[in-house]
């Protein structure tokens, strides 16, 4: 082929939304929001797992959070016919993510696993990625961290620890989907249902999230995604986010 | 608008030549911390002193030591391991303990310290290496390390640069090997 | 170029000069940092370098019991995971044994002993043979003397082999003062529980198989007694069986975590929960049909709790009541609890009686989905015995200043800061001339202790564990240390141990460390030979149950249906009094424990300072919730400083307006206002223990602390609130989209926008 039909040709796979076609495997979460009580257990098993460092109350009170799991809550209602929801909300993982397309220098991307992946030693900082997510699930490093010593004992080997200047997201705990991946190459086999889950469903109480993949039409999370009460938040963005919830049943008690 | 700009560049000339003998002072600095200190750069040929002169081509070459004899985690585990002092008194302890190299590391092992290695092949933090798989797809530890068996003292041959790993999972088309997270943590 | 004059040439050089120093920092700055190669002398064999070894232990963050599962890298505790195989936790951890990871590596540990040689002067560190031997000095001294009984035990709650050593200890001393003390230990609940069933532990309520759920007060997702267990019956009952899905009704003044939860919350006047459990209990027994032999003594003593007698004092409307009754007594199975601030009024007890006896109305007492009865746990009788109460805690104060106290021992528990300033607990601690604290941090309490011999914190040391509530059946668990310990600490078994030799003990005491005394323990569970899985040799039983992390017992309690008598003839529940009078005091103070901070103790903990509170958004700091007509009437908005005054004192906090809360009360949570509990938690927000009155239950004498009275002072200033949410309200974005019943398979909806998917061959 010519230089230019090369390019051409190589242009076009680029510009398919989502880089691949089929997913090797499709990482999905559910999140049934009947089961979610708000306890925050997945919030702070995501911290604990990923290394994500402690803002304080005067990055907070700044807007400088750094929760990659966090729980919305909204109220509904007025007193005393006053009602709250919680609502779990990480990256998405778009198959066609906003964030993706923005960075200037790729440091973001969709991976064959569905996942999208932050490079952190790639990335410059210009957080543009934060502002085209529709979801605001993305975040700043505004400073180099510190843990006070011995907290630092209790970092996790397996995942980075990033420095001032770097964006950062959930990975889907991609450390614990390395691992699997490892496991089951030693026994020659894919990694099945259940053998892997990131922190926060590892730990949910309430068992209301469920993480798998997709393209395994036994696995639970594709039961769970065929759920009538299925849906996607934010839809009519049409990022294609990889998090399926289940809505939240509103009934009379009487 | 009508800037004149000679007189404009006549009356920045000061602050311009400040400024340019500040760079000249850089450039100089940094090449006077190059030659002074050449230290552990980037690139080849890093061969840092170690505080036991241990001798791979003497233990590797001529005795033809396994390299997971003494490196037993690199089948197992990501970090292939450096080996105790006890691996080492295991055989020096009835092997010409008396030199005085082998009598320093009597001494470590005497007094339970561990012998402070310095490290030659240092990735950094965010890349996740794992020599367990590696050495499970039959890649041989001179493949990335160089010929360590004829190295009285470990040099880094090759550059711990991502082109290295690259060049072999593309060429070896390793599944997914060229997907950022498969090293990136 | 002309010739330069020298300012000109001195500033060129000086220039160059920095230029040249820049560059050389330049250079250095980039270098990759030399790094080191630190081998071991000898390979440890519990472990392997890069791969991870886990441990099954036991959580001590809360009173549940939950079994965990600990990560560790490199012999560092890394993650805490519930147990798969415990019966509490089934795998599963709230967040604060999550963070127990940051009890463990607290930068603020007590790191060795320390003992004040001058009275009133600085703590310095000792060793532990001067640490022990000057307190085994004291002791032997009073028990010689038969003084034993000069000597107090104040502990947090334990269970299981530790508890029974505290109280050998103290026997051989000569002394009944052994205590545990915790601000939320549901001391009314067991007397509830055992005026109604005679029972000694608490009861099992089965939320997994409900499919009616009546909470009275009971934030039982939140903190209440076991919320890793509730948070997994909630989430089971909400899939339902047979596509039947369990519903939840919240009743409470403000709404908790649990209110959240709930299908409806139900506000209520505070302290009348339980009026209106009988209210519920009136319609039932007399228009629900309700059959039993003893209906006429129900309709007796329920006489004066018809719906619309109710209503009125309670708040909630009589179609309410009765909309309730019917759905709980035809909901089968249906189940009532409660708990939490309903049974801290001054008719506590009789309150939980009520709620309880709901249960035993609609049958469903000993059945799946309903109220199951425990068997007593296999060691010990149970964490009621020695749990002290509001009064009895008044009473150690009152010895203490009597000076019949001369040794005061502290374990890990911080009454200075949870009980109400009106105890004037402090100052009688002041009295006591020996105080010895084996708390693990510097707090409040062990602030004024003269004598500090720390204790391991629970992953580094052994222990075990009977949970209560149970879960049905009796299990327990071997709790194991995960890692060598930090710091020059000792376990606090050990400790006691230790004390017991220095004072020639031994007879009592023969076992050298608590390892060995867990071991012997565990030999006689052994030799009852009831244990669900078999094993012959014991040590082949002690290493499977530490390396399972639980242990179960198949016997079960079969108990029959009924209640003790006499209750049903003495049933009732009066109006709450409260303190202070509604005209000086007009708003009703319903403290509740953080979801993050606890009863206080999790405020040292960086993650839990950073988590937002679930229902507000707010971290770092203390809050005072308004509903927001009050908010409105008093001209108060979010940040603004209120000083929150009761009849005992005064603490000063901004406003939250929250929706949801009754508009004559006002809430405040617990858990911040600590002066000395390390550098997360000191001088930040205010505690409102402190000003609680001393209001209590008369059965118990345990602490009311839902019964004060205050009023608002608002001092003109305003703070920002530290929240991390946003507008709380969805402004129609439909974040949360909700169906209204559960939809069959095969309706609409469902999912448009998820790729093809592809089987990978």
């Amino acid at each position: 082929m010519s230089f230019i039909d090369n390019f051409l040709a190589r242009w076009q796979e680029y510009r398919e939304p989502g880089y691949y076609k089929e997913f090797d495997y499709a990482w999905t979460m559910t999140i049934d929001l009947d089961r979610c009580t708000g306890c925050e257990a997945c919030v702070t098993a995501c911290q604990a797992e990923n290394n994500i460092p402690i803002v304080g109350e005067r990055g907070l009170a700044q807007g400088r959070e750094m929760q990659w799991m966090r729980i919305e809550r909204y109220w509904e209602g007025e007193y005393p016919d006053i009602k709250l929801g919680f609502i779990p909300m990480l990256c998405q993982h778009c198959d066609a993510a906003p964030c993706e397309t923005v960075c200037p220098v790729s440091a973001t991307y969709h991976n064959q696993d569905g996942l999208n992946a932050q490079v952190y030693n790639r990335c410059i900082g210009t957080r543009s990625c934060a502002v085209y997510c529709p979801y605001e699930v993305r975040y700043f490093n505004y400073n180099n961290h510190h843990w006070d010593a011995p907290l630092d004992e209790q970092l996790n080997p397996d995942v980075s620890v990033r420095e001032k200047g770097v964006m950062e997201k959930c990975t889907f705990c991609i450390q614990r989907i390395r691992q699997a991946k490892d496991t089951a190459k030693d026994e020659e086999r894919r990694v099945g249902d259940g053998d892997v889950q990131p922190a926060c469903v590892q730990t949910c109480p309430a068992e209301a999230l469920v993480f798998g993949d997709r393209n395994d039409p036994q696995s639970q999370v594709s039961q769970s995604m065929n759920d009538p009460r299925a849906y996607h938040v934010l839809e009519e963005v049409n990022t294609a986010p990889s998090v399926v919830y289940l809505k939240k049943v509103e009934t009379d008690a009487g | 608008m009508n800037v004149s700009l000679v007189p404009t560049l006549k009356a920045l000339k000061p602050a311009a030549l400040v400024v340019g003998a500040a760079f000249v002072g850089l450039v100089f600095g940094y090449w006077a911390n190059a030659t002074l200190f050449p230290g552990p750069a980037q690139g080849t040929a890093y061969a840092p002193e170690q505080p036991i002169n241990f001798s791979h081509k003497i233990h590797a070459g001529d005795y033809e030591i396994n390299c997971q004899y003494c490196h037993t985690q690199a089948r197992r585990s990501a970090s292939a391991g450096v080996p105790s002092v006890s691996k080492c008194a295991g055989c020096h302890q009835l092997v010409v303990p008396e030199r005085p190299q082998i009598r320093m590391v009597l001494d470590y092992w005497e007094n339970g310290e561990p012998i402070p290695w310095v490290k030659v092949h240092d990735l950094p933090d965010f890349v996740h290496f794992p020599h367990k798989r590696h050495v499970a797809a039959g890649v041989e530890c001179q493949t990335c390390h160089g010929p360590v068996e004829t190295m009285d003292v470990v040099s880094r041959q090759a550059p711990d640069q991502m082109g290295l790993c690259l060049t072999c999972h593309k060429e070896h088309q390793v599944e997914f090997g060229t997907d950022c997270l498969t090293c990136h943590k | 170029m002309s010739s330069i004059d020298r300012r000109d040439f001195l500033k060129l050089v000086g220039a160059g000069g920095v230029g040249t120093g820049a560059g050389f920092v330049l250079r250095e700055s980039i270098n990759h940092p030399v790094e080191q190669l630190i081998p071991y002398p000898v390979p440890p064999e519990e472990f392997s370098p890069g791969i991870a070894t886990y441990y099954n232990s036991v959580c001590s963050m809360c009173s549940a019991g939950c079994g965990i599962t600990v990560r560790t890298r490199e012999g560092r505790a890394k993650k805490i995971e519930g147990n798969p195989a415990h019966p509490v936790s089934q795998g599963r951890l709230c967040a604060h044994g999550q963070a127990g990871l940051q009890v463990l590596y607290n930068p603020d540990r007590l790191t060795g002993p320390m003992s004040r040689s001058v009275e009133g002067g600085e703590l310095l560190p000792v060793t532990w043979e001067e640490g022990i031997s000057q307190l085994a000095g004291r002791l032997g001294d009073l028990r010689a003397n038969g003084q034993g009984n000069s000597v107090c035990f104040l502990s947090e709650g334990v269970r299981g082999h530790l508890a029974g050593l505290f109280e050998l200890f103290m026997d051989q001393l000569g002394s009944n003062r052994l205590l545990h003390y915790d601000f939320a230990h549901p001391q009314t609940l067991y007397a509830a529980i055992n005026r109604l069933f005679g029972e000694a532990n608490l009861p099992y309520y089965d939320l997994q198989n409900t499919r009616f759920l009546l909470s009275f007060g009971a934030d039982y997702l939140g903190n209440w007694i076991s919320p890793v267990h509730h948070g997994l019956g909630f989430g089971r009952s909400r899939d339902g069986r047979d596509g039947v899905r369990g519903r939840f009704v919240q009743i409470e003044p403000r709404m908790s975590l649990s209110g959240a939860a709930a299908d409806e919350w139900v506000p209520a006047n505070p302290g009348t929960e339980g009026i209106l459990a009988l209210g519920l209990a009136h319609h039932i027994v007399n228009e629900g049909g309700y059959e039993r032999g003893d209906r006429d003594a129900w309709v007796a003593s329920l006489e004066a709790y018809s719906p619309a007698a109710v209503a009125e004092q309670t708040g909630v409307s009589a179609d309410t009541i009765i909309r309730l009754a019917e759905t709980f007594a035809g909901t089968q199975p249906s189940l009532a609890i409660g708990g939490g601030a309903a049974g801290q009024h001054s008719n506590g007890v009789d309150t939980l009686v009520a709620v309880n006896a709901l249960n035993y109305l609609v049958g469903n007492l000993g059945r799946e989905g309903g109220l199951v009865f425990n068997p007593p746990p296999a060691v010990g009788s149970g964490a009621n015995g020695a749990q002290a109460t509001y009064t009895s805690m008044l009473e150690i104060a009152e010895d203490a200043r009597q000076g019949d106290i001369q040794v005061l021992i502290l374990n890990q528990t911080n009454p200075a800061f949870t009980l109400p300033a009106a105890a004037e607990f402090r100052q009688a601690i002041a009295e006591v001339p020996l105080v010895v604290s084996l708390s693990s941090f510097m707090d409040e309490t062990t602030a004024m202790a003269d004598l500090i011999l720390p204790s391991h914190t629970y992953l580094e040391a052994w222990g075990d564990d009977f949970p209560e509530p149970g879960v049905g059946f009796s299990a327990g668990a071997v709790s194991q240390p995960v890692v060598s310990p930090l710091y020059n600490t000792r376990a606090t078994g050990d400790i006691i141990i230790g004390l017991a030799q220095a004072l020639g003990l031994t007879d009592a005491f023969p076992w050298s460390n608590m390892e060995e005394r867990l071991q012997e323990g565990w030999r006689e569970i052994h030799a009852r030979g009831v244990t669900a899985a078999e094993a012959d040799d014991f040590e082949d039983f002690w290493t499977g149950v530490v390396k399972a992390g639980v242990w179960g017992e198949t016997s079960r309690r079969v108990r029959p249906l009924a209640v003790e008598s006499g209750v049903i003839e003495s049933i009732g529940v009066e109006s709450p009094e409260f303190s202070g009078s509604s005209a000086e005091y007009p708003f009703i103070l319903h403290p509740y424990l953080s979801n993050t901070l606890d009863d206080g103790r999790g405020a040292n903990l960086p993650w839990m300072q950073e988590l937002p509170d679930p229902m507000t958004s707010v971290v770092y700091g203390s809050w005072v919730e308004l509903n927001p007509t009050t908010a409105g009437e008093l001209g108060l908005v979010e940040g603004d400083l209120v000083e929150v005054e009761s009849p005992e004192g005064t603490v000063v906090a901004p406003v939250f307006v929250y929706p949801a809360i009754m508009p004559n009360v006002i809430a405040m949570p617990i858990g911040q206002g600590h002066t000395n509990y390390g550098r997360y938690a000191s001088d930040r927000g205010v505690n409102p223990i402190e000003i609680l009155s001393p209001q209590v239950e008369p059965e118990t004498g345990d602490l009311a602390w839902a019964a004060t009275r205050v009023r608002l002072v608002p001092t003109g200033q305003r703070v920002e609130i530290v929240k991390t949410g946003g507008v709380s309200r969805e402004l129609g974005r439909e974040i949360i989209q909700t169906v209204d019943a559960e939809p069959s398979a095969g309706e609409s909806a469902g999912l448009s926008s998820i790729p093809v998917t592809v089987v990978h061959s």
